[in-house]
């Protein structure tokens, strides 16, 4: 548990950072920037792979998702990244449905300008990543359904979903009410009764955790349309912030690119990114989120973040 | 004299008289097993002590952002972030006033680079001096290279004492004389005049490099250098300015496949074909120009594997390497990455024969340094005239040596508060919980805005320059001429 605060922490704080470094004077720092993303890469890793926070219903998504998933490891550089991780690629399929099924205006451009990447690396890693996220999916699904109280196995946590997931939660900024994950931080709890926490709060439904209640969000996502309004609109937010996270989490240059109004700010791989097909679609899901986003309350302190 | 004096107000907002003043250390030799550096803080002329004038206008541009001795060690050059180059001259030593001897002073000052914009890009280019080196004397004029982020350029130092006098056709200021006044013809002859330094640009090697440079290294031919950069590597020669070659290039065709960066670059300091580069992952590769044109492939790869117990999420950032110095003897390579400090011996790529924790206790608070973007930090390392001892910088002003030879080391601390005059700089201690002695530092209460990023040792005698923030620090081996 403690791992997925700290990973929730460290991410914000990574994509805090990347923000910042794109008005810095002299431009972005190649070294730091790359740093910067290994570490919110691992925090992402910690963060998915926390298996506290699984969802039910998981069983449904993972069937539809696949060929998402199929064009979505397209665009997945994880064997770019020279760790070809399932879990990587587990992450980048969560916000797919969710992302699909909330902002039809946002989706179709991510999955299309993912899948527009030409594929590099090896197949192989990714048809691995493929089957395996579902399976995790199965087992989160499992271990929530299973899981009574605090059963959450410290394994390999899991951050598949909680309150944390609310990026737009500014780890500078002041407590929002409706942000569960703050009350966490202050408890300082320790991590074995977060997670007993956030499944009774999910149980409530709505509140301060109603994020969670919106759960993991793939697995949640054909209970979406059931939920209430609020509900609804966290979901998105978590879809949107998971979108986000795949865009910067996933691609380096990608992240560098994806800077609204920014456009160019920093000189690498310009000249290779611009051949490349995606290049009208991958800031495509970035403007799109935006709009979208802004009109969604608990965003605008992310927007104004990002 | 008096000019170069004015000339340091102005840039570090320092009185004068921080100037006139240096710090002492020294190996206690008389008992060998002991190593205690002593400190003696000279008064200045009038014999005031030392006292500190805070600026607070400018601070950020005083920020000192590189220091190098040159060859001999008579000069001391520092740049900073505002584009300036001050360089220090080393008096003469004279028996007739100990007390100055061998006393660093302004010698010049001059503005290297300037803000830039890059319209196409949309990026503001910072002034600061990245990089320092001074080239090989080969004439009565010193050469130096300074570098900010994009652009190097070639500075010529020269002196001038002597100016002609008796012009014909111009008087003392320069305008032409009306012909009707001259009525004979004198031979212009040079006059001694006070000693003026002049700096001009020679070479301004432009528009090499895409990404920020982080380093540059002079050739032992001293007609080549290379300039290092995030991706590429690029070798000029000295006199061409229009063109480098690409030595390396680590830039992936796709740049999401990027993992790694240049940190830091070298030539060896005899073979003429060798340089090593460090990377952001924690290796080294050593490259032979002679291979091939394009030196991608390196032929040697100096790797430690990582310790997987202290695997942490920010085990990638600590272990990338911010310098790399060859010694001098060529023999050895030392590196710095966040906590450690290790010696290579080019002999051997599998590990280090030497690593010395800098400060370890800093390992359970890297995720307060990731935030507070301390982890980022890029410290140097320096070795002795003799290679038996290294240096490096730290947090709360603090700087380490150790020696390689009895294995002890020392943390110093470079501040005004704990040096008096006459004082001994006296070894400080970080106590990480358990017993505490008087005068220690608790790691809580370590001042990390007080960084010691970049540290240089004259390369014969025990003189090292210690660059804290805005303030230059010289100490020097006081008992020279009284312990041999």
């Amino acid at each position: 548990m403690e791992f997925k605060l700290e990973a929730h922490r460290i991410v914000s704080i990574s994509l805090g950072k990347i923000y910042n470094s794109r008005v810095q004077r002299g431009g972005i720092k190649l070294h730091k920037n790359l740093l910067v993303s290994l570490v919110l890469r691992s925090a992402r890793q910690v963060y998915l792979s926390d298996p506290c926070l699984g969802a039910p219903g998981a069983g449904g998504p993972p069937q539809s998702p696949p060929p998402q998933q199929q064009q979505q490891p397209a665009g997945d550089p994880t064997s770019g990244w020279g760790e070809a991780l399932p879990r990587d690629s587990s992450m980048e399929q969560d916000p797919e449905p969710a992302g699909a099924s909330s902002a039809a205006s946002e989706l179709p451009a991510l999955p299309l300008a993912l899948g527009k990447r030409p594929p590099e690396g090896s197949p192989p890693p990714r048809a691995e990543a493929v089957p395996e996220a579902p399976r995790r999916r199965v087992e989160a699904a499992e271990a929530e359904r299973g899981g009574g109280g605090e059963g959450a196995p410290e394994g390999p946590p899991r951050a598949r979903h909680c309150c944390c997931r609310r990026l737009g939660c500014p780890p500078h900024g002041a407590p929002r009410a409706d942000c569960g994950c703050r009350q966490r931080q202050d408890d300082g709890a320790p991590p074995p009764p977060v997670c007993p926490r956030k499944r009774s709060a999910s149980g409530a439904g709505g509140g301060p955790a109603g994020c969670l209640a919106s759960g993991g969000s793939p697995v949640k996502k054909p209970r979406r349309d059931s939920e209430e309004q609020p509900g609804e609109e966290e979901e998105m937010e978590t879809g949107n912030v998971a979108n986000l996270i795949t865009i910067f989490g996933s691609s380096f240059s990608g992240l560098l690119r994806k800077t609204p109004g920014g456009g160019r700010e920093d000189e690498d791989g310009e000249e290779e990114e611009s051949p490349r097909g995606a290049e009208a679609e991958e800031p495509g899901p970035m403007y799109c989120d935006k709009p979208v986003l802004r009109n969604l309350n608990p965003w605008s302190t992310a927007i104004v973040a990002f | 004299m008096l000019k170069s004096k004015i000339l340091v107000i102005k840039y570090y907002l320092l009185d004068a008289e921080w100037v006139d003043s240096t710090f002492f250390w020294s190996l206690n030799r008389s008992s060998p097993g002991n190593f205690t550096p002593y400190l003696a803080l000279l008064e200045n002329m009038e014999g005031e002590s030392i006292y500190e004038v805070d600026s607070e206008d400018g601070v950020g541009a005083d920020i000192i952002s590189t220091v190098e001795f040159n060859h001999t060690g008579e000069l001391l050059a520092t740049g900073d972030k505002g584009g300036r180059v001050v360089i220090f001259q080393r008096e003469p030593e004279s028996k007739n006033e100990p007390h100055t001897q061998g006393e660093y002073n302004v010698y010049s000052t001059f503005q290297s680079h300037e803000p830039e914009f890059d319209y196409l890009k949309s990026l503001e280019i910072e002034e600061k001096i990245n990089k320092i080196k001074w080239l090989p004397q080969q004439n009565a004029a010193h050469s130096l290279l300074s570098t900010n982020d994009k652009t190097i350029k070639l500075w010529k130092v020269t002196e001038r004492d002597k100016r002609p006098e008796g012009y014909n056709l111009k008087d003392e200021e320069g305008k032409l004389k009306d012909l009707s006044t001259v009525t004979s013809l004198q031979v212009p002859v040079l006059k001694p005049m006070d000693l003026m330094v002049e700096v001009s640009p020679r070479r301004i090697f432009a528009n090499g490099h895409t990404y920020h440079i982080n380093s540059i290294s002079v050739n032992s031919d001293c007609e080549t250098y290379m300039s290092a950069d995030d991706l590429r590597i690029n070798l000029w020669h000295l006199a061409i300015t229009d063109r480098s070659f690409n030595i390396v290039d680590i830039k992936p065709a796709n740049m999401e496949d990027l993992t790694e960066v240049i940190t830091a670059s070298e030539f060896h300091p005899h073979h003429c074909n060798l340089f090593v580069y460090s990377s952001s992952k924690g290796s080294l590769r050593l490259c032979d120009m002679r291979a091939s044109a394009l030196c991608d492939k390196h032929s040697k790869l100096f790797e430690e594997p990582e310790d997987p117990s202290n695997r942490s999420f920010f085990s990638e950032i600590i272990s990338s390497v911010s310098d790399v110095k060859f010694s001098h003897s060529g023999r050895f390579m030392l590196t710095r990455d966040y906590l450690t400090v290790k010696v290579w011996d080019l002999n051997m790529e599998t590990k280090p024969i030497e690593t010395y924790q800098v400060h370890d206790y800093l390992r359970s608070k890297l995720c307060s340094l990731y935030e507070n973007d301390c982890i980022f930090d890029k410290f140097e390392c320096a070795w002795n005239g003799s290679d038996s001892v290294i240096m490096t910088g730290a947090y709360n002003n603090f700087f380490r040596m150790f020696d390689r030879n009895t294995k002890r080391d020392v943390t110093l601390e470079a501040s005004r508060e704990s040096s008096k005059p006459r004082a001994i700089l006296k070894p400080r201690r970080v106590c990480v919980g358990g017993k505490r002695r008087k005068d220690d530092i608790s790691v809580d209460s370590l001042d990390f805005t007080k960084k010691i990023l970049h540290t240089a040792w004259h390369p014969a005698e025990n003189i090292i320059a210690i660059a804290a923030t805005n303030n230059l620090y010289i100490f020097q081996d006081k008992v020279n001429s009284e312990m041999h």
